[in-house]
């Protein structure tokens, strides 16, 4: 391994906020509920890129970057799970994923 | 002059930036399409690539555990996952309502005010970067880490897995009452 990578940390982290911010915009505007989680999918993936990439910039002596990142990758899988165990059963029950037309408890 | 030339190709220098260029335009490229796409499955199909760029990209920076895993938990478990849930749900689907909601317009520059206000602030930040060789064996410390000082977290983690497993099974199994 070299040293520290012959790019600037900088480019990583730039990388993951238009990553952030695209998953923020996949959540905001997206009708379907299965397109908004494929937007959370790419903030949670922004997050892990900064988390391994400030664990390499920081001299990788101690392994937390990682465990964190494989933390939030096994709690995406289960929020991935539960969330669209959720969406099916909304499927059944009103015949659609639209999020601004299950709107049952709306004042 | 050649030679030194030759050198730096050979060397990280040169394949280093031009992998980190690839793979970043690989990870943003497709997930404007995840965001734009009018179709929810090539939505999904192209987070799949998404995906596997970021594992590049772990890997690139020396988390080779960490971008197999990435593979083999988002791109072979969470795509399958959210494929079926498309296709179980594919009446939903109604092609005269748009795919992007009133929001679009008033949220674009949001957004775009949000990514300028995050890339200006990591650009400004002079990071303090530590200059030591990382290690070699980045693999066994990462086992040695989850079952060390992290033990708890990784035992948590599985118990969390298991109830989403259960629960997942349940909510989606539960018939409506009419």
């Amino acid at each position: 391994m070299t040293p520290v990578p012959p790019i600037p940390i900088q480019a990583f982290l730039c990388l993951s906020a238009c990553l952030l911010a695209i998953g923020l915009l996949g959540v905001l505007v997206r009708r379907n509920a299965i397109a908004v989680l494929l937007g959370i999918e790419l903030m949670l993936n922004a997050a892990n890129i900064n988390f391994v990439t400030f664990w390499r910039y920081g001299g990788a002596q101690h392994m937390e970057g990682q465990v964190f990142a494989l933390i939030v990758i096994t709690i995406a899988a289960a929020e991935a799970a539960i969330a669209l165990a959720i969406i099916l059963n909304v499927y059944r029950r009103f015949r659609t994923v639209n999020v601004d037309q299950i709107n049952l408890m709306k004042g | 002059m050649i030679g030194g030339l030759w050198e730096q190709i050979l060397s990280g220098s040169f394949w280093y930036p031009l992998a980190f260029l690839i793979l970043a335009a690989g990870t943003l490229v497709p997930a404007l399409l995840v965001v734009l796409s009018r179709s929810l499955l090539h939505s999904a199909l192209w987070l799949l690539v998404a995906l596997m760029s970021t594992a590049g990209l772990f890997v690139l920076l020396g988390a080779e555990a960490l971008g197999a895993l990435q593979i083999l938990i988002y791109c072979g478990g969470i795509i399958v996952l959210i494929l079926f849930a498309v296709m179980l749900t594919r009446g939903a689907a109604r092609p005269e309502t748009g795919v992007h909601n009133r929001l679009l317009w008033w949220s674009l520059p949001v957004v775009l005010g949000f990514g300028i206000l995050t890339f200006t602030l990591t650009r400004r930040e002079a990071w303090p970067l530590a200059q030591m060789h990382g290690p070699a064996d980045v693999t066994p410390r990462l086992a040695d880490a989850l079952l060390g000082p992290y033990v708890l977290a990784f035992e948590v983690a599985s118990v969390i897995l298991l109830v989403a497993m259960v629960g997942a099974t349940v909510i989606a199994s539960a018939e409506p009452k009419q």
